[in-house]
């Protein structure tokens, strides 16, 4: 198995940068919509408001929403003509995790709320009938509802580490500084160099397979 | 601690669920009886602050609901959710919350777990419980917690009938010391077993109350005489 990873990172010695920018754009951006999309999801599930069907209505739009608008978006705001255009950031990584952030915050937000919605507000009633605070409510309802939001977070990783329109739009695909394992495939299958392609393909696929069995893991020790 | 209710009305949309002029909760044991659907426990999370009226007022010892009697204040849901933990974590959750010191959560728990055989539950995580064990640690759970109220909804309803006489031993410990218990049951005999006072309700009104002997045995409401067999 060693033997295999040496011979492969030998043979494509270009490619380890452009998977550590990969996880390193995919993860940050995860990170980020993770935050917000947990905070919000949670507050959401739990309060009754006027405008929640809408707000649930554009969500759903959202998570569905293509990639490339949103690369069309973001590089508006960035360009230098854009209102963001001063800060120079269209074709770097922070360009890419502020496209990828938008496109799976969507997608945390809205699955938080759909998946934890009942069960979060049986917790909120039962923590509250023991004299809890607000501060513990929440802190329960994460722990509680752990799995279902480890679910919603791999949900949210697949999004942005198989993305590749927006990041395209937004990274420029530069070697060596906004490449990343989709836009690689992309190009690479464009110059007919398909042996790179599919490699960088497995990697792909190898870190999805690592991320769900991890899932799984923690699943089946639930 | 006693609680008041007055002119309270809780509305769903068009439809009245609670419609109640006066009604006071004192020390001792409160059972409240009714049909399916008859506000008995849209009444109790209100008082216990889970719901608000539409309208009316609820007072405690003559002020409203505020952060100190919220933690005098103790309920058992009808479908009560047990944490994803052991049994024993369950039955001191509440009492975690409230941060009480580990040596008065030992002396509560031994107070009150001898009511029930539960002592080879306590390390079982929740799912593995059956519906009555799941009823026997929902109920200690908020038995430890010794507050001023204790209001429990169908806390027997999933017990078999030796479990329920146990568990009405412990209610009926819930209310020494001067102590408010209100429950809700559809079960007349456990009524006479263990009330001090009787509510009955019906579309939301309540259509008998007073002292257990008076109630069961001499009603003015025909409803009441029918489900008391007089």
């Amino acid at each position: 198995m060693f033997e295999f990873i040496k011979e492969f990172l030998t043979t494509y010695n270009d490619i380890l940068p452009v998977i550590a920018l990969s996880l390193k754009v995919s993860l940050t951006s995860l990170f980020i919509a993770s935050v917000l999309g947990l905070t919000l999801g949670i507050v959401v599930a739990l309060n009754e408001f006027k405008l929640k069907k809408a707000l649930m209505r554009v969500t759903n739009t959202l998570m569905s929403l293509p990639p490339v608008l949103i690369g069309l978006l973001v590089y508006m705001l960035l360009s230098r003509k854009g209102p963001f255009g001063s800060f120079g950031l269209l074709f770097s990584p922070a360009a890419m995790i502020i496209s990828q952030s938008l496109l799976v915050f969507p997608i945390i937000f809205g699955l938080t709320v759909s998946s934890i919605s009942e069960t979060a507000k049986d917790i909120e009633l039962t923590c509250i009938s023991l004299g809890a605070n607000r501060k513990d409510t929440y802190i329960t309802i994460i722990s509680e509802c752990r799995m279902q939001l480890f679910s919603v977070i791999t949900a949210g990783f697949g999004r942005a580490i198989s993305e590749v329109g927006a990041v395209m739009m937004v990274g420029g695909n530069i070697k060596g500084k906004t490449r990343v394992m989709t836009t690689y495939i992309a190009l690479e299958t464009g110059k007919g160099n398909f042996n790179e392609a599919v490699a960088i393909g497995i990697v792909l696929l190898f870190i999805s397979f690592l991320v769900n069995s991890i899932l799984y893991r923690m699943q089946r020790r639930e | 601690m006693n609680v008041t209710i007055e002119n309270a009305v809780k509305d769903y949309g068009s439809s009245r669920v609670l419609d109640i002029e006066k009604l006071e909760f004192k020390e001792g044991i409160h059972v409240i009886l009714g049909s399916n659907g008859s506000g008995k426990s849209t009444l109790i999370n209100c008082i216990a602050g889970l719901n608000n009226l539409s309208h009316g007022n609820i007072s405690y010892d003559g002020k409203n609901l505020d952060n100190f009697s919220r933690n005098l204040i103790s309920i058992l849901v009808q479908k009560p959710y047990l944490f994803n933990k052991t049994a024993y974590e369950n039955i001191i959750s509440g009492l975690k919350y409230q941060k009480i010191n580990k040596e008065e959560i030992n002396l509560r728990v031994e107070k009150y777990m001898h009511y029930f055989e539960v002592n080879a539950l306590l390390n079982k995580k929740s799912h593995w419980l059956s519906g009555g064990e799941r009823a026997k640690i929902a109920l200690l759970r908020t038995a430890v917690l010794e507050t001023k109220i204790t209001i429990l909804d169908e806390p027997t309803a999933s017990m078999d009938i030796e479990s329920s006489i146990k568990a009405e031993e412990l209610i009926k410990q819930l209310a020494i010391g001067g102590r408010t218990v209100i429950i809700v049951t559809h079960d007349v005999y456990q009524a006479k077993r263990i009330a001090d006072y009787v509510i009955f309700m019906d579309k939301g009104k309540i259509i008998e109350m007073g002292n257990k002997e008076y109630v069961l045995n001499n009603p003015n409401n025909k409803l009441v005489k029918q489900i008391l067999n007089i």
